[in-house]
């Protein structure tokens, strides 16, 4: 039995979460926190769902108390001096509708089906075990930075280093900031089924050309390719000037194959999801070299 | 008669075929209010957990349920001590597969992750999961063999002492379902090309969206009545009845409604258990597989190998079919026969070949044991055989659409099981097939017909 | 640690529910209410059986705590029954026999209520899109799709209207 506490104002969370500290769980839309909740699972039969595969700071069917966000007022959806401003609590319909980068609102049409859309959102979708986390890889490659509120004010760190130091939240997750991108984004998603179908993986790039054609900066970012999205940083650098054409692409990919981790789950085994971010990768690739500039 | 006809939804004249008839609970489905059996409420009912073997293989040593008894909300839990009479499903008796063997609850081995040990019924679900994680079960870990190769590898670990070499053995003694028509070795003999091949199918989760689950009910006049969504209604009761020890005569199902199926809802899993805890507890108990219980502890369709050898004259003719199959019934026989049965009465397929042989084999393996699923054991048959085709076809530079109307059967062919054919329409299904994709067949193949050979002689062979 | 009572309205009845942390809407429905069309196949989001509208937009009751739901309107297919539009699709499923087993047709028909609320002229993709998170086992995708496309053009005919 979870207590349900629905704060009005962000200090009124945060007291909230000083008081309770780990025995409160932080719920967006709940449809990984729910999952999780009422998994019948949890009660020693040794089967592990999706949302149980690795180590979560706080357990949500062990939780005293479950916090939704709702009333906090971070579903705004912004974009003002170059910056974008997307709240947490922004639902993946409302960011797939958005006027937000093309490609982050395909990102966040390829999040399940229609009533999953309605409840899922962009803070959730930074926490989402893998190989969920479609947006979050977007945004990534984005180099996109959450931002927390804490007892000692709002933290931001970049989304990169969050997942490399192992994706622990420095506070309620409020928003998150992101310069609006240059160059080209592309996002592609490897699935079974054209509509709701669960992710094998996602690649989301950014490719910024100089004149000439050459590569300037290039973000790969994979998600269901490891414990967290992550980017394909050898795989980037050798992007770096040279221009987007077979060679360079097809060392991408397999920089980027070698360098991914992928679990198996039922959605997809590892063997498989490793050579489809090899395929998804020169595919995204390509498309990044066929595009208009945004 | 027009009337009942019109009551049946079937169109005037009492004529069924070709008419469209509607389905009967339809205008319910569409306002939702069909009743499925959990929608009906019964008051002070309990909820069931099972507890289940973590490990595939292994001898029992103890079984404490000590602390589960204790547990918050539980009123019953229950045991192998608590099945009465034989203790194993043993209503498959009926269609031949004896003895029965599996036990509705471990007694002193376990061969397969999953099944079950002990049974608890509580005042809520969650009481009843938390005390079925209190059982604690000590076990002697054994070997385990995962598939047919395994299983029948000489020194193999075996899973029952009366059924060796993990091969199940039909009442009459044989080890297989077996065809046995003309002589393969003289066809061989005749033939211009032999080809050989091995097919295998995995196994496949029903996966009905109502997962499979009932309620049983004691009633005041010393009856019981189980809601179920079974699809096999009248020998669940039969088998529930006699697994309880109870008369048939107090038993009454009450169901036809399911939510989806395929088979995974024939094999009785559930009703018997929630019956002796109702029985046990004197109260009404749901039983009902969770969605992780539908895809990890449920039948499943079997995992077949079908090994085929034929031969095959220059002209497409077919002269002989060997086949012989292994499915992987998992750790119990359920009604695998049965499927063993189909899958031999289906060879050689729908094609005349004077010449077969088939054995067909039940196989024991640490797996989840499987069960009927659409079509049971003829999907892997026609799956093999069709392959089979094409490669055959392949082998003599044949085009495989005129291989199969030169082997297609006709009325008046005799069957390998014996039977004479006489509604045959293969012939015209794939030049209808043929007309609907623009296949370019031959004149002397858009002239055949089920009805006549086209060859010199009648292709009747004796057996 | 208390149940909290949430009142919301479900069908156009004021209810007062207790809920604690981890109740779903769909426990309430189902359990407290007895609105048997919320269907319960997977209690994981992944099924679609238990579809339901919240203030008009659809959602997936399994998924949703319902300690959050204080004002909410919840509609299910029971409350859907008496609007004329429910019932041009219900009669578009029963002329496609749309509808086998039946267990996984209220979600659709709601999935198929909340497309046709937003996009009365729905392409066939936006009507694949609109029921891709309600799993159908036994009748099969096709005649649903047709039956979602002719429910459309009735309305827009003023069939239902």
């Amino acid at each position: 039995m979870a207590e349900y506490l629905l704060p009005d104002t962000l200090a009124e969370a945060g007291e909230m979460m000083a008081a309770h500290g780990r025995s409160l769980a932080i719920m967006a839309g709940g449809t990984s926190a729910m999952r999780c909740g009422t998994c019948r699972g949890r009660r020693g039969r040794g089967i592990a769902c999706i949302e149980c595969a690795g180590p979560r700071l706080v357990s949500v069917p062990n939780s005293a108390y479950v916090m939704g966000i709702q009333r906090l007022g971070l579903d705004r959806l912004e974009a003002d001096n170059g910056v974008l401003n997307i709240g947490a609590g922004v639902t993946m319909r409302n960011l797939a509708a958005s006027d937000m980068p093309a490609a982050l609102c395909q990102a966040a049409r390829r999040v399940g089906g229609p009533a999953l859309r309605n409840m899922a959102t962009v803070g959730g979708n930074i926490f989402a075990r893998q190989p969920y986390g479609t947006v979050a890889a977007m945004l990534l490659a984005m180099d996109a930075v959450p931002v927390f509120t804490g007892p000692d004010g709002s933290r931001e760190v970049a989304l990169a280093e969050f997942y490399t130091s192992g994706a622990i939240a420095a506070g309620l997750l409020t928003h998150i900031e992101c310069p609006h991108p240059q160059g080209r984004l592309v996002f592609v998603k490897c699935a079974r089924q054209r509509f709701a179908g669960p992710t094998v993986i996602t690649v989301a790039v950014r490719i910024e050309l100089e004149t000439g054609g050459k590569v300037a900066a290039a973000r790969i970012a994979l998600g269901g390719a490891g414990e967290t999205p992550l980017r394909a940083e050898a795989a980037e650098q050798l992007l770096i000037g040279e221009k987007l054409e077979a060679p360079a692409i097809e060392a991408a990919a397999a920089a980027a194959k070698a360098a991914c981790a992928p679990a198996d789950d039922p959605v997809a085994s590892a063997w498989y999801r490793r050579r489809m971010v090899g395929v998804y990768v020169a595919r995204a690739l390509e498309q990044a070299g066929e595009g208009e500039a945004p | 008669m027009k009337a009942k006809a019109e009551m049946d939804g079937i169109g005037g004249g009492g004529h069924a075929v070709g008419q469209p008839i509607k389905q009967r609970e339809l205008d319910s489905h569409v306002k939702g209010q069909t009743l499925y059996y959990e929608d009906v409420k019964v008051p002070r009912m309990l909820h069931l957990k099972i507890h289940r073997s973590p490990v595939a293989h292994a001898r029992i040593l103890n079984i404490d349920t000590s602390k589960a008894e204790q547990s918050d909300g539980v009123v019953a839990v229950l045991t192998y001590r608590d099945v009465p009479a034989t203790k194993v499903w043993s209503h498959f008796e009926a269609i031949g597969a004896a003895p029965g063997a599996e036990p509705i609850l471990a007694v002193d081995k376990i061969r397969w992750k999953g099944e079950p040990i002990a049974a608890v019924a509580a005042e809520t679900l969650s009481q009843a999961e938390d005390a079925a994680a209190k059982i604690k079960v000590t076990y002697e870990k054994l070997p385990s063999v995962f598939d047919v190769d395994e299983a029948l590898a000489p020194g193999a670990p075996e899973l029952f002492d009366c059924w060796p070499g993990n091969h199940y053995v039909f009442p009459d003694d044989h080890k297989a379902a077996q065809i046995r028509f003309g002589d393969v070795e003289k066809g061989f003999a005749e033939a211009d090309h032999l080809v050989e091949h091995v097919y295998r199918t995995r196994p496949i989760e029903q996966a009905p969206i109502e997962t499979a689950g009932c309620v049983a009910v004691p009633g005041s006049d010393g009856r019981y009545t189980i809601y179920t969504n079974s699809q096999a209604l009248s020998t669940t009761r039969n088998s529930a009845a006699e697994i309880a020890g109870l008369p048939v005569a107090r038993l009454r199902l009450v169901g036809g409604t399911a939510g989806g199926g395929f088979g995974g809802k024939v094999d009785m899993a559930i009703e018997p258990m929630a019956l002796l805890a109702a029985m046990k507890s004197k109260r009404p108990v749901k039983y009902r597989f969770t969605r992780e219980d539908e895809m990890t502890v449920s039948s499943t369709r079997a995992a077949w190998r079908v090994s085929i050898k034929d031969g095959v004259m220059r002209d497409g003719r077919i002269t002989a079919r060997h086949v012989i199959t292994h499915q992987d019934i998992g750790a119990y026989l359920r009604n695998s026969i049965y499927g063993a049965f189909k899958h031999a009465s289906h060879m050689p397929g729908p094609y005349t070949v004077p010449n077969v042989w088939a054995d067909v084999y039940c196989v024991f393996t640490n797996r989840t044991p499987s069960a009927a699923m659409r079509g049971f054991g003829v999907m892997p048959a026609s799956f093999a055989i069709e392959m089979q085709m094409d490669r055959v076809a392949k082998a003599i530079h044949m085009d495989p659409w005129q291989f199969r109307l030169k082997n297609a059967f006709r009325n008046g062919d005799m069957k390998a099981h014996r039977r004479e054919v006489w509604d045959a329409a293969l012939v015209e299904t794939i030049q209808a097939a043929a007309r609907l994709t623009a296949k370019d067949l031959p004149e002397e193949y858009r002239q055949m017909s089920s009805a006549k050979r086209p060859l010199s002689a009648p292709r009747i062979a004796g057996g | 640690m208390t149940a909290k009572r949430v009142s919301l309205t479900v069908n156009g009845r004021g209810e007062n529910i207790a809920a604690d942390g981890l109740t779903t809407l769909q426990q309430v429905l189902r359990e407290a209410l007895d609105y048997n069309s919320v269907k319960d196949g997977c209690t994981q989001g992944s099924c679609g059986a238990c579809s339901v509208l919240v203030d008009g937009e659809l959602r997936i009751a399994c998924l949703l705590p319902a300690g959050g739901l204080q004002g909410a309107e919840v509609t299910t297919l029971e409350g859907l029954n008496a609007r004329n539009s429910t019932s041009v699709i219900q009669q578009s499923f029963v002329e496609h026999s749309a509808a086998q087993c039946g267990f996984c047709t209220s979600g659709m028909i709601v999935s198929a209520q909340a497309l046709l609320d937003e996009n009365p002229a729905p392409s066939r993709d936006e009507i694949m899109e609109a029921i891709s998170g309600n799993m159908c086992r036994c009748t099969g995708y096709l005649p649903i799709v047709e039956a979602v496309a002719s429910a459309a053009r009735k309305l827009a005919k003023g069939d239902g209207a």
